[in-house]
């Protein structure tokens, strides 16, 4: 926890220069010694939505600026003593305890002023803008789902399959999310709740080509999908669980969250999972008006901010922290006024949080300035497009080649240093084209393969001394590059074991031991 | 360029076409009836608004009102629990009451209308259940009139004044709720962000000067013990007098200090402008006909809707007459191509079945109340949209209606009809399921296993199957024996038709027939 203290307050200089520069020193040594990472191929991003535009000023307050806030927001403004401050310059909202701790345990990071370039004040195309990760008003698709239609430009059909049994994301709920929306299909499955069974009747059905045959296919492939993803999640949740005794059942949040741990503990390998959280649109009422720490608003921060605390102590007590980064967004921050009707209409640029144990840890990016005189409708300036916020997480943590990460957006990408801090072990250590790195080697339990892979298919198996396979580790695409693999060799008596690798025409075999647990 | 008119045959598919598309689940023999009259008697029979009685007290919450007679202008309790229960019990029967309205549908558009209103200003619950349920009657009576005045009285109604906080909008600190909505979404529509601020069709100034122009209403009487009714006051204090400028899409058109009625002068100014009639028409076009635009629906169809619509001062019906009279709208390739929304869903299994619930008062309201919650369950809460743009089926590309389908909504419609179709749902000591009996017998040929099939499909799938899914589901009806079995086993129930032994197996097999229809996914379109 040490390291994270060193860089919580890093300045912004300017939007067109990196946060922090990557590479640690000596920490980063002390973590490639103590510290296994796991590979991109076992991470999981988990996005929450706030949605109807939160007001960053009352969220994350900027205490420097507490004397202009209150010429324009003393209706609603929070009171400066109750204030949880995290840094001199920082203080979140009073509901925010769980968060504040998080904070203070190197775990939650405020990425300050995100925003885009000329913000829409409208919900519906902001949100668009936000879901699509571009301004273009013909981008149909999300940014997830190009990232995902990248590798497999045939999704829906031939899916689920050996390669791909689970969903590439989940949205919890009775909706997916635009953020996968893909070319043909969206990559996100609605699961309102994992310990369901599903099993739904399965017929024919041809398509003839028109809107109505079309129709017919995508929802006779939901159907089919619905049944082969329901089974693979609802033996992911059995197979789950979840240690953390501070999910409040009557927050519908820490309810989603809690399933979302434990289908990851699960076995789940869905790779992003998105949930969401209305009724921050608080034209009125946001505050009360008899306290104004209380009402609308802090109603809604201390759901998110105690399902974030009650989530985060699960991974720790699942062991899955290394696993999980988390953010928030929402489409648009508020006016720095606030109305009549104690609330604040529609603005510009918001803080957005970053949560897990691999993130940038901080305040990253200074506090807004505001002026005590403004012109009419002001909001706050932007200063990181939500874009590059985006592209960092595809790069950091699920190690995209910056190159492809690019092609993913229309913008001249802004790399920011995020979610990388458990990547220093994968950097660290060097693996030669022909070889495989296993670690820890011996084992009791469960390995990290290392390898280099070429652009294709590549197959891994675990076989005995005497030649017979025992365990298929993956059968899959893979890009271009270094991977880190998990592999779980629970179940297979102590002894000698080959794992090899068959890639590119290239087949490469190492040692591993498997010791009694 | 108006459109061209629909000059081929008139025959049960067409019917059936234009039947699904304006009002829920339409039955076989409503089918025979419109293909029966002349394409323009229909049509103009659908635009004809019927009549609805009030909803009525039927909870122990009620406590104003006796059981069976209507609340919609009684006062509430004073005593602050007993108003708030009197209210709970009022939304239920609100709730319940529009699902009623749709089961007992005349043979009109007006609950399609009404859909496409409530999801086209996405008011959300006002707080005052006789607030929301003017409000409605409003969208419901009025929604195939003149749209340039329900504007007019969506602005200042009480539900829409609490919704997007034009009660509390006033000159001292405006609020910007309303003035934005109107115009992004109830009028003009926004278009590409061409310059800081400025959407093509207006500017955030514009959304400034619209907060002037429309502050200094409040609302009144919100669940009162004195007054039978929410209102809507003018306060002139409230109100900002200094002259509001609009920018340079509104030719910078100057609004004067006209008190009360100032809203009204800015709405025309708004209307004006012919991008109105685009917005409103596109919307029309995608409610009723297909959510993709065609280079020939945008070149042709939309410009021939738009005419239509400013001839007539931006009045609904003629629009929709000429749409629905259009050759386009019976092209066979628009046949199915909108998925089914949950409400859809539901009363596509109710009304194409026959199944007007009449036990009493209420057993009927709890069920209704039940169809409330299975819409609202497949993502459709209808006095709740999802938000102010209605719900995202109907405006998020490219998905648009799939929306409506994914693996939790799916589920929930299957269940639907298992609950239905086979096992019965329990709702407060009655069982609730469907008797095929009465629907069976209205078919054109009951006793024909391949004639019941046939209406079966026409009335639930919107394309003609193949032989194979036909075989398949004359094998569910016939239990897999001969199809003359069938015919015995329906004429012995016609022989004995109080004897279970004859009744039982004949609505069975029909029962799972329909349970089959519902889950094949031909049935999810319309």
């Amino acid at each position: 926890m040490k390291r994270r203290r060193f860089i919580r307050n890093l300045a912004l200089g300017s939007a067109s220069l990196p946060f922090v520069s990557n590479g640690f020193g000596m920490q980063a040594i002390r973590q490639k010694l103590f510290n296994f990472s796991t590979g991109a191929e076992d991470r999981v991003l988990v996005m929450i939505r706030l949605n109807g535009g939160n007001d960053g000023l009352n969220t994350v307050v900027p205490i420097d600026q507490y004397a202009n806030l209150m010429i324009h927001r003393s209706e609603i403004i929070l009171p400066q003593n109750q204030l949880l401050t995290v840094t001199p310059e920082v203080g979140f909202h009073p509901q925010m305890q769980g968060m504040k701790d998080l904070f203070d345990q190197g775990k939650l990071s405020v990425v300050q002023n995100v925003g885009y370039p000329d913000q829409n004040r409208s919900h519906f195309r902001s949100m668009d803008i936000w879901t699509s990760g571009s301004l273009d008003v013909n981008e149909t698709r999300g940014w997830l789902g190009r990232y995902f239609d990248s590798y497999n430009p045939t999704y829906p059909s031939g899916y689920p399959n050996a390669s791909y049994p689970d969903p590439f994301a989940i949205s919890m709920g009775s909706e997916v999310t635009a953020t996968c929306q893909g070319i043909a299909a969206n990559f996100s499955h609605a699961v309102s709740n994992p310990n369901n069974a599903v099993n739904l009747y399965q017929g024919g059905f041809s398509n003839d080509g028109s809107y109505y045959g079309n129709h017919v296919e995508f929802v006779g492939t939901i159907i089919e999908q619905t049944n082969s993803f329901g089974q693979v999640i609802h033996s992911a949740a059995q197979a789950g669980n979840s240690l953390s005794a501070l999910y409040d059942p009557t927050n519908t949040l820490a309810t989603q969250l809690k399933y979302v741990a434990q289908m990851i503990s699960g076995g789940l390998k869905t790779k992003v999972y998105v949930l969401s959280l209305g009724g921050f649109d608080t034209h009125d009422n946001q505050a009360d008006a008899t306290n104004l720490q209380a009402g609308t608003h802090a109603g809604l921060l201390k759901k998110v901010s105690d399902a974030i605390a009650a989530f985060q102590d699960d991974l720790q007590l699942l062991g899955l922290e290394q696993r999980v980064v988390g953010m928030t967004f929402s489409e648009f921050g508020r006016q720095i006024e606030s109305n009549a009707s104690l609330g604040t209409d529609h603005g510009d640029a918001a803080p957005l949080f970053l949560f897990g144990t691999c993130i940038q840890s901080g305040i990253i990016g200074p506090n807004p300035t505001i002026a005590s005189a403004l012109p009419d409708q002001a909001g706050i300036p932007m200063q990181v497009d939500f874009r590059d916020v985006y592209a960092s997480l595809l790069r950091d943590w699920f190690q995209v080649p910056s190159n492809e990460v690019q092609q993913l957006f229309s913008h001249q990408v802004q790399f920011y240093s995020l979610a990388g801090t458990c990547n220093v072990g994968n950097e660290e250590i060097p693996v030669a084209e022909e070889k495989i790195l296993i670690y820890p080697n011996p084992t009791p339990s469960n390995i990290f393969i290392k390898v280099n892979l070429a652009e294709g298919m590549a197959t891994a198996e675990v076989r005995d001394v005497n030649g017979a396979t025992v365990r298929q580790v993956f059968n899959q695409h893979y890009s271009d590059g270094l991977h880190t693999i998990p592999c779980d060799l629970e179940g297979l008596p102590a002894g000698t074991y080959f794992l090899t690798v068959i890639n590119a025409g290239r087949t490469r075999v190492e040692k591993v031991v498997k010791t009694k647990n | 360029m108006s459109l061209v008119p629909y000059n081929g045959p008139w025959t049960r598919a067409e019917a059936a076409h234009l039947l699904r598309r304006t009002i829920f689940g339409p039955t076989h023999q409503q089918i025979g009836a419109i293909a029966n009259l002349s394409m323009q008697d229909a049509v103009n029979q659908l635009l004809t608004v019927g009549n609805v009685s009030p909803p009525l007290a039927y909870d122990a919450g009620e406590t104003v009102v006796p059981q069976g007679q209507t609340w919609v202008n009684a006062l509430y309790p004073a005593n602050p629990v007993s108003n708030q229960l009197c209210e709970m019990a009022r939304v239920k029967s609100l709730t319940a009451w529009l699902m009623k309205n749709i089961n007992y549908q005349s043979m009109d558009i007006s609950q399609k209308m009404l859909f496409f209103w409530q999801n086209h200003f996405g008011v959300a619950f006002s707080s005052d259940a006789r607030a929301t349920y003017s409000y409605l009657e409003l969208l419901r009576t009025q929604g195939l009139g003149n749209v340039k005045q329900l504007v007019k009285d969506v602005t200042i109604n009480p539900a829409m004044l609490m919704f997007l906080n034009g009660n509390t909008n006033s000159v001292q600190h405006p609020n910007e709720n309303y003035s934005r909505e109107l115009l992004e979404l109830f009028t003009i529509g926004k278009s590409d962000q061409i310059a800081p601020g400025d959407y093509s069709t207006y500017t955030e100034m514009d959304v400034a000067a619209g907060a002037k122009i429309l502050s200094g209403y409040v609302v009144n009487g919100l669940r009162s013990s004195t007054l039978t009714a929410a209102q809507a006051l003018f306060v002139s204090f409230l109100h900002d007098n200094s002259t509001k400028t609009l920018s340079y899409h509104f030719a910078n058109a100057s609004i004067t200090n006209g008190g009360a009625n100032e809203f009204a002068n800015y709405i025309d100014v708004i209307f004006q402008q012919p991008e109105v009639a685009t917005y409103l028409c596109t919307k029309l076009y995608r409610f009723f006909v297909n959510y993709e635009l065609t280079n020939e629906v945008e070149t042709n169809i939309i410009p021939g809707m738009v005419q239509t619509m400013l001839a007539n001062n931006y009045d609904v019906s003629p629009v929709l007459f000429d749409l629905f009279t259009s050759q386009h709208f019976y092209d066979v390739a628009l046949r199915g191509s909108i998925v089914r929304s949950p409400l859809e869903n539901v009363f596509s299994l109710f009304n194409a079945t026959e199944s007007q619930i009449n036990v009493n008062l209420a057993t009927d309201y709890n069920i209704y109340l039940n169809m409330y919650f299975a819409a609202s369950n497949m993502g459709l809460d209808f006095i709740n949209p999802s938000s102010v743009a209605g719900w995202e089926a109907f405006y998020l590309a490219p998905a648009f209606s799939r929306l409506w389908i994914n693996s939790t909504t799916i589920k929930f419609r299957f269940d639907l009809s298992t609950g239905l179709f086979v096992f019965g749902i329990p709702i407060n000591g009655y069982t609730l399921k469907i008797d095929t009996i009465p629907f069976l017998n209205n078919l054109s040929l009951p006793s024909s296993a391949d004639a019941v099939i046939s209406d079966i499909c026409e009335l639930f799938i919107p394309k003609p199957v193949d032989a194979s899914t036909h075989s398949d589901l004359v094998n569910i009806l016939t239990n897999n024996l001969p199809t003359f079995e069938w015919t015995l086993q329906y004429n012995d129930y016609l022989n004995n038709p109080s004897n279970p032994t004859f009744v039982d197996p004949v609505r069975y097999r029909v029962q799972l027939v329909l349970d089959r229809v519902f889950k094949m996914p031909q049935s999810q379109m319309f």
